[in-house]
């Protein structure tokens, strides 16, 4: 169908629309946008209390200095309300279509299942991106209001200058972004296994709720550099003296086998599979 | 004359619980015609319809959609034919008009640049245009399935692949279905219509095939159907001539002769209509009514699939 | 007809031929990857035992970087460490830990311990050094006297770098062989085993095995980098585990070249008060090892890796509740392992806040009462603390303590 390559951008920017148009997507996004905003209410609130200084050291931090604001909201957003939210767009991409019926009508008009799926899975990711830039954005503003932004001392010691510690969030927010890709694929290909999208999502959030379960257990240090959640915490290379990129490469890579594994999977169902829904 | 517009070989579903949705059925649907899909729920109909689409691989056999082979050509094929399979479906919170965008942006083949005008006028053929900006959640069930009628609308098509277009319209509605039906066949659209209402599109098709279980039981023009030598009669007479009557017919070597009250059933045969009245008259029989029925089309159905519409198995 | 049937179709031309090809090859792509890290090679010269333990000691320092991975089963429980938020020394315990290294071959270091969302930073910067952790935002300033810094100005290069090398450290490959070669000839066999590769590089192996059998101490593996001598791994293993070494820290990257300038400072920062510590230069000049200092010196019994060595009067009530002092000029190296030395280093906590570790219970869950009081038992060390208050250490069985006590 190589007449059909020109209007790919055309099939995307609707699947795009249909996502981000959904009221259920805009609820998401203003949930996750609602983490950073409380979470600056709540140390605002507490800074002058005893419980001050609680928590992780860096989450401290962000009392002195809103662009931690950032790290701290990602750092609670990562384990599982993105993974969450991440399940529920890309377990309903194809599974929701297959529920509401409307999947029928798009391989008749026809839309080609291969096409159909890329276009699923960039949509997917332009919402696991959009969260994760959504949350670092909101962080950012919120924190300059509440707390100021200034230079910024690393995990290491060192110091670096506003300009530096906004460009080091942009690279934070990044990483977390595209470490998202494989979880993104993994809930694609549960979508095309089912017509029950609930299914799928849940399916989705509990690979990446187990993936952190056995990247905990020491037993199973063999297979930890190659799961899916065990790298998205590397971001914090961003906050050490000397960023190692081979450490946030590695990472990418990871997520890069498993975005390759469970997209073909997903294709090889999708394109196989009889649409009795 | 051109090749078929649906053409199937030994078509056969059997889904993975084993059951034969289809069981090897051998369609033809001749261009230019109207093909009424008749049999019960569950007899196959929309499974079928969704191998014809390539929507469902067929576990054996093959499939012809104007003369390429599907699912494999499914893409130079389908965007010449409209279909509605089992009912209209929409995203719900979009508007009517928002998700025939959808659909048309979906199309790999549509041309963007003439998308609204023919949004406009698959809406204005179905008379939605005055809902169209309505949610589709807020639809009727009549408004969901002209939707989908003009979802099937949205291009000119060679064959539009019609299932159940009728389901949930109220009577005035199904007249307005068959209208466009017959204005679409007018045009020279070839259309494959199913139903389990038989009543209900009886009157535009050209052709019918009935399925039950599975399998294709009858397939041919409507009339070949319908002028069958099948005709009975049927006699009403008094009380106290049933007996006599009885004989009479049995006499003229009628078959099935059976009594129902005042009213005697039978089987014609090659006996002429008018020579029974003139017999019963002629043995004294009080005659009240003679009447002469041919077959109908739902006689023939429930003789074929030994059961009646809306029976679902 | 059939041709087109799928269920009839050629395998090869099925659309799942696509994801097993794929997966084959990611996992493929995985699996190889510790292969080609740690592969056999012969590709380097052959040396003799000797030859290499001399340009190993004689090996020039280089400026380097890199990753090095620490990994301890001395046969504590795991669970012990996973309550240490964030990165603390005490986390090489157990399991593994990630540093990162970087000095340039002289008196200028940096080693980073990392932790998920910390770290614990080890900065020499000649006569100055500093450590700093994230998860309490503590620095720590280790500096000498005026008096001490002039006597370090009149000493030799080699003689200054040695004295000031040992302020303030975490265990790297480099410090490990030091260690464990410095007792080569006098206590220990030395042969040289087939060729590897650490990190990348081609590397020589040589075995260093005690002669004595009253050690834990089995072996010590030492993998040499083949260009430049340097050490890139250690591995000790126990005679009480044939599976694994006991304790392994090795390179898994290593860059040669003069490091960023920007590592090798530190500057506390701002709303930190730096704590300062002053640190007594060794009186005899560069001479670290045996120096007592003007506490009570202990008792050694044994040679080489059978040492023993027993602490009278130590307060260990005070050491539990965190005071460095109870053992200061006690830490030095006296105890035949290196290893073991750096373990018993660890249980001195550096520094005196509430780091999420609380000393007593530790020291209760790590230790088992036996008749002479109470027993720390793992595959490297053992330590008997005695019910009148004496401490023994070494590299041997807990037999051979209970024994002396």
């Amino acid at each position: 169908m190589s007449h059909a390559r020109g209007s790919f951008g055309r099939q995307l920017r609707s699947d795009l629309r249909l996502l981000f148009g959904r009221p259920r997507t805009i609820a998401l996004l203003a949930g996750l946008a609602a983490v950073p905003l409380l979470l600056a209410i709540v140390l605002f609130v507490a800074q002058n209390s005893g419980m001050a200084g609680q928590g992780p050291g860096f989450i401290g931090r962000v009392t002195g200095n809103g662009l931690f604001l950032v790290i701290a909201a990602l750092f609670l957003c990562l384990p599982f309300l993105l993974p969450l939210t991440v399940g529920i767009t890309a377990g309903d991409a194809i599974a929701g279509e297959a529920q509401t019926g409307t999947l029928r009508y798009l391989l008749t008009l026809p839309s080609s299942r291969s096409r159909l799926l890329a276009s699923k899975a960039l949509a997917s990711l332009a919402f696991a991106m959009a969260a994760v830039l959504l949350i670092a954005a909101v962080a950012l503003a919120s924190g300059g209001a509440f707390f100021g932004l200034t230079d910024m001392t690393l995990l290491s010691g060192s110091t670096v200058g506003l300009a530096e510690g906004m460009g080091r969030m942009f690279g934070v927010a990044l990483y977390v972004a595209l470490s998202l890709t494989g979880l993104v694929a993994v809930g694609l290909f549960f979508s095309t296994l089912t017509e029950v999208p609930v299914g799928a999502m849940a399916a989705t959030t509990i690979v990446a709720v187990v993936s952190s379960v056995l990247d905990t257990l020491p037993q199973l240090a063999a297979i930890h550099p190659y799961l899916l959640t065990h790298h998205w915490f590397d971001f914090a290379e961003f906050l050490r003296v000397e960023v190692n990129w081979s450490v946030l490469g590695s990472g990418m890579l990871v997520q890069l086998g498993w975005v390759a594994i469970f997209l073909s999977l997903a294709w090889g169902r999708f394109t196989t599979a009889d649409v009795t829904s | 004359m051109s090749a078929p517009a649906i053409r199937t070989e030994g078509l056969t579903k059997r889904f993975r619980s084993g059951q034969v949705a289809v069981d090897g059925i051998d369609l033809v649907v001749p261009r230019g015609a109207v093909y009424g899909f008749l049999g019960p729920n569950g007899s196959g109909k929309t499974t079928t319809i969704r191998m014809l689409l390539g929507l469902v691989r067929p576990t054996a056999g093959a499939a012809w959609l104007l003369d390429e082979p599907m699912p494999k050509e499914g893409g130079s094929v389908l965007p010449r034919v409209g279909a509605l399979v089992e009912g209209p479906a929409f995203h719900p919170y979009l508007s009517g008009r928002a998700n025939l965008v959808r659909l048309d942006a979906c199309d790999a083949t549509a041309e963007a640049g003439t998308s609204r005008t023919r949004i406009d006028t698959a809406l204005e053929r179905v008379g939605l245009t005055a809902a169209a900006k309505k949610p589709y959640r807020q639809y009727s069930l009549g408004m969901k399935q002209r939707l989908g009628l003009a979802a099937a609308l949205l291009r000119p098509r060679e064959l539009l692949v019609l299932d159940e277009p009728t389901n949930g319209l109220d009577p005035q509605g199904t007249r307005e279905v068959r209208h466009l039906i017959r204005e679409l066949s007018a045009e020279g659209t070839t259309v494959m219509v199913s139903s389990h209402l038989l009543s209900e599109i009886e009157q535009v098709c050209s052709h019918i095939g009935i399925m039950g279980r599975g399998k294709l039981l009858a397939q041919a023009e409507r009339e070949a159907l319908e002028s069958d030598d099948d005709v009975r009669v049927a006699v009403t007479t008094t009380p106290d001539h049933v007996a006599e009557a009885a004989q009479v017919l049995e006499a003229l070597g009628l078959l099935d002769v059976r009594v129902d009250g005042v009213e005697l059933h039978a089987r014609l045969g090659e006996t002429p209509p008018e020579s029974v009245s003139a017999a019963l008259v002629r043995a004294g029989v009080d005659l009240v009514g003679l009447d002469v029925r041919r077959r109908s089309l739902e006689q023939l159905f429930v003789e074929l699939t030994g059961e009646g519409f809306d029976v679902a198995r | 007809m059939t041709s087109t049937a799928p269920a009839r179709r050629n395998f090869l031309r099925s659309p799942w031929v696509v994801p097993i090809a794929v997966t084959s090859a990611v996992a493929v792509s995985l699996l190889s990857q510790p292969l080609f890290a740690s592969g056999d090679s012969n590709d380097l010269p052959d040396v003799t035992a000797d030859q290499l333990v001399t340009q190993v000691l004689d090996a020039k320092p280089q400026a380097m970087s890199g990753t090095v991975v620490h990994t301890a089963r001395l046969g504590l429980p795991d669970m012990l460490f996973t309550e240490a938020t964030g990165a603390d020394p005490i986390s090489l315990l157990g399991g593994s830990s990630t540093m990162r290294v970087w000095t340039d071959g002289v008196d200028r270091s940096r080693v980073a311990l990392l932790g998920t969302m910390s770290e614990y930073s080890v900065v020499n910067d000649g006569p100055e050094a500093w450590t700093y952790s994230s998860s309490n935002d503590e620095a720590v300033h280790y500096s000498f006297s005026d008096a001490d810094l002039a006597r370090l100005k009149t000493m030799g290069e080699q003689a200054r770098v040695e004295a000031t090398k040992k302020q303030a450290e975490l265990p790297t490959p480099q410090e490990a062989a030091t260690e464990a070669l410095a007792r080569v000839g006098e206590f220990s066999t030395v042969r040289v085993d087939s060729q590897s590769t650490v990190a990348g590089r081609e590397v020589y192996q040589l075995i260093v095995t005690p002669t004595t059998d009253k050690t834990l101490v089995k072996r010590i593996v030492l993998s040499i980098d083949g260009e430049t001598k340097i050490p890139l791994r250690v591995q000790t293993w126990s005679t009480q585990d044939d599976t694994a070494p006991a304790v392994e820290v090795s390179f898994t990257d290593v860059t040669f070249g003069m490091p960023s300038e920007s590592v090798f400072g530190f500057t506390a920062p701002a709303g930190v008060t730096e704590r300062e510590v002053v640190v007594p230069l060794p009186q005899n000049d560069g001479a670290v090892k045996g120096s007592g200092s003007a506490h009570e010196m202990p008792v050694v019994t044994g040679t080489g890796w059978g040492t023993v060595v027993e602490f009278k009067d130590l307060d260990v009530a005070a050491l539990l509740a965190k005071d460095p002092s109870a053992m200061t000029g006690s830490g030095e190296r006296i105890i035949g392992s290196e290893e073991a030395q750096k373990m018993l280093e660890e249980f001195v906590p550096e520094h005196s806040d509430g780091s999420g570790m609380d000393m007593g219970v530790l020291y209760d869950q790590l230790t088992t009462k036996v008749p002479e009081g109470r027993l720390l038992s793992t595959t490297l060390l053992s330590i008997l603390v005695t019910n009148d208050g004496r401490v023994l250490v070494g590299a041997v069985p807990a037999e051979t303590l209970r024994a002396m006590a």
